[in-house]
């Protein structure tokens, strides 16, 4: 059975890793990863495992019912902004945030506030969340 | 990349249907797709005066195969539109899917091998089959509709992960765009409300939009005497705070098309042939911005490749069409266009200058509010609208004097941005 990368990222998650590849080429990550560098394009990249410190720098929210099933019972859900200290930008539901106008417009005037993993597993699969440190 | 046509190529021929549903719009209630797509089909080809027979190819795009159950849709209407043993390739770009055709035909025929190409977009997205009846159909849940569509965003990772669209591409959007200019967040609603309004106009005038009301008469029909507190009120929620549900998309049934053919010949199907200058295309992954959401690599870039392609400058457009599935993506575009200044939408939208009689007019036919979006119809039809305008056919939503110079831009998801420059011969 050959490797899949996406099983490896998810498999990581299930052990509270963060894996992303390194392209040394470049010098950028690929976050999460795939056969080539997203940068460059280079196939020849290095596995790594990320510090999963972040910086959300905004965040809004979804609908509900959401049309994937496997959030109908966390929806509506805070969905956010964020960069990671090692450059790559992602977006993922915020915990503890509410996904009212209030509690976000508070959010939006604080400003960039540091965000670390917060790893949900829904319907048996393991979901990188974050939540305000 | 060379970046440039060999040989010219025009828009001699447009053809859009009523943006609707299919169970309820009357004038394409109980048509079929095969239907809906030879009505927008037919009416290019005869705009274009020219037959079926006489094209060399036939480029027909939709994205949602789950609600049409068409693959493979040159050939399932090629009877329909009279156009066998041409030919022809089923595409798609998602919600660019027409104007990257168009780009295609410009290709095809600055090649050298076609000189007469039929582009069709179809889509139904609030309708689709009824179990495997040829001709019954049954409405799309809004959870359902959304899922499928969201088979063209990334599958591994973002979609099982709670990607979520109405956050990643307007609420996040706004706010990095008000973060980035110092706007309050209720003047920003303010100046959603004006360009709603402008948009709904333009629908109202439009026989073929789908929404054909004004805000103001749809307040009042609710009992609000003033819009702006119908604005903020319960029957306009947010979707992804800061954006409302009237800041984005209605979705609808519809088709769209167009004929191309060489410039040298364009005289010969219509008075009014209209020159593709130019494209620009480019498309990424999630997360479709960096660390500012209101800044897009791939539009920067779609725009910058349809500028050169064509010669066009900014100074020189007369209307613009940005995608608005989600307003605020279409009004950062604009501003990326050079056709608004930056950081000052909000300011033009509050002062009307975005109307078809203001000085900046865009989306005259109502936008992807107004007008509806039947994803791959949807880049068709705005051309439709550019084309209209440019010939003076635009009835009652006219702009004067009629542009001559046109720049429209879609979002194909997830995401193919695309330009397309246009100006009349």
């Amino acid at each position: 059975m050959a490797d899949s990368i996406i099983k490896r990222y998810y498999d990581g998650l299930a052990e509270g890793k963060l894996l992303a590849t390194h392209c040394d080429f470049c010098d950028a990550y690929t976050f999460p990863p795939t056969t080539a560098c997203e940068h460059c394009g280079n196939p020849d990249v290095e596995w790594v495992e990320l510090s999963g410190k972040g910086t959300l720098l905004f965040a809004s929210h979804g609908a509900a019912p959401p049309p994937n099933a496997r959030f109908v019972d966390i929806a509506p859900y805070t969905y956010g902004h964020i960069v990671l200290a090692e450059g790559p930008v992602v977006q993922g539901i915020i915990t503890g945030v509410k996904a009212e106008p209030e509690e976000l417009q508070a959010l939006f005037e604080r400003g960039p506030v540091p965000v670390e993993p917060d790893i949900l597993t829904l319907m048996g699969l393991k979901v990188l969340a974050w939540k305000l440190v | 990349m060379r970046g440039k046509l060999k040989e010219g190529a025009s828009i001699v021929g447009v053809g859009c249907t009523r943006f609707g549903d299919l169970l309820e719009t009357p004038e394409i209630k109980g048509l079929s797709m095969q239907e809906l797509a030879a009505m927008a089909a037919q009416e290019a080809m005869e705009d274009a005066n020219i037959s079926p027979q006489e094209l060399d190819a036939v480029f027909v795009g939709h994205a949602m195969v789950h609600s049409t159950q068409l693959p493979g849709t040159y050939s399932q209407l090629s009877k329909w539109i009279g156009a066998q043993f041409k030919a022809g390739v089923h595409f798609e770009a998602q919600c660019s899917t027409t104007n990257v055709g168009a780009a295609m035909a410009a290709m095809a025929i600055a090649s050298g091998v076609y000189e007469k190409v039929l582009v069709v977009g179809l889509e139904a997205t609030r309708t689709r089959v009824k179990d495997m009846s040829p001709y019954e159909r049954v409405p799309i849940s809004t959870e359902e509709a959304w899922a499928w569509t969201d088979y063209a965003v990334n599958q591994a990772y973002s979609v099982p992960q709670g990607y979520e669209i109405f956050s990643v591409y307007n609420g996040l959007v706004a706010l990095g765009y008000c973060r980035k200019y110092g706007i309050a967040i209720e003047d920003y609603d303010r100046a959603m409300f004006e360009l709603c309004r402008t948009r709904r106009l333009h629908g109202a005038m439009n026989p073929k939009a789908i929404l054909q009301e004004t805000l103001e008469d749809e307040a009042a029909r609710l009992g609000f005497s003033d819009p702006w507190e119908f604005w903020k009120s319960r029957f306009n929620p947010f979707v992804a705070w800061p954006c409302r549900i009237r800041n984005v998309v209605t979705v609808a049934d519809g088709a769209s098309a167009m004929v191309l053919v060489r410039k040298d010949a364009a005289r010969y199907h219509s008075e009014a042939p209209v020159d593709l200058l130019g494209f620009g295309i480019a498309y990424s992954d999630l997360p479709w911005y960096d660390k500012d959401p209101s800044l897009w690599p791939i539009d920067r870039l779609a725009w910058q490749r349809a500028y050169q392609m064509s010669g066009v400058s900014p100074r020189e457009l007369d209307y613009l069409h940005t995608h608005d599935c989600s307003n605020i993506v279409g009004m950062c575009n604009a501003e990326l266009s050079g056709y608004i200044p930056e950081g000052k939408w909000t300011q033009y939208a509050r002062d009307g200058r975005l109307r078809y009689d203001g000085d900046r007019p865009m989306s005259t036919h109502g936008g992807r509010h107004a007008f509806g979006h039947a994803w791959a119809a949807s880049a068709g039809a705005d051309t439709y609208e550019a084309v209209l305008q440019m010939r003076g056919e635009a009835g009652r939503r006219q702009i004067r004097p009629w542009p001559e110079t046109c720049a429209i831009h879609t979002h194909g998801y997830a995401m193919i941005s695309t330009v397309l420059i246009l100006r009349r011969c």
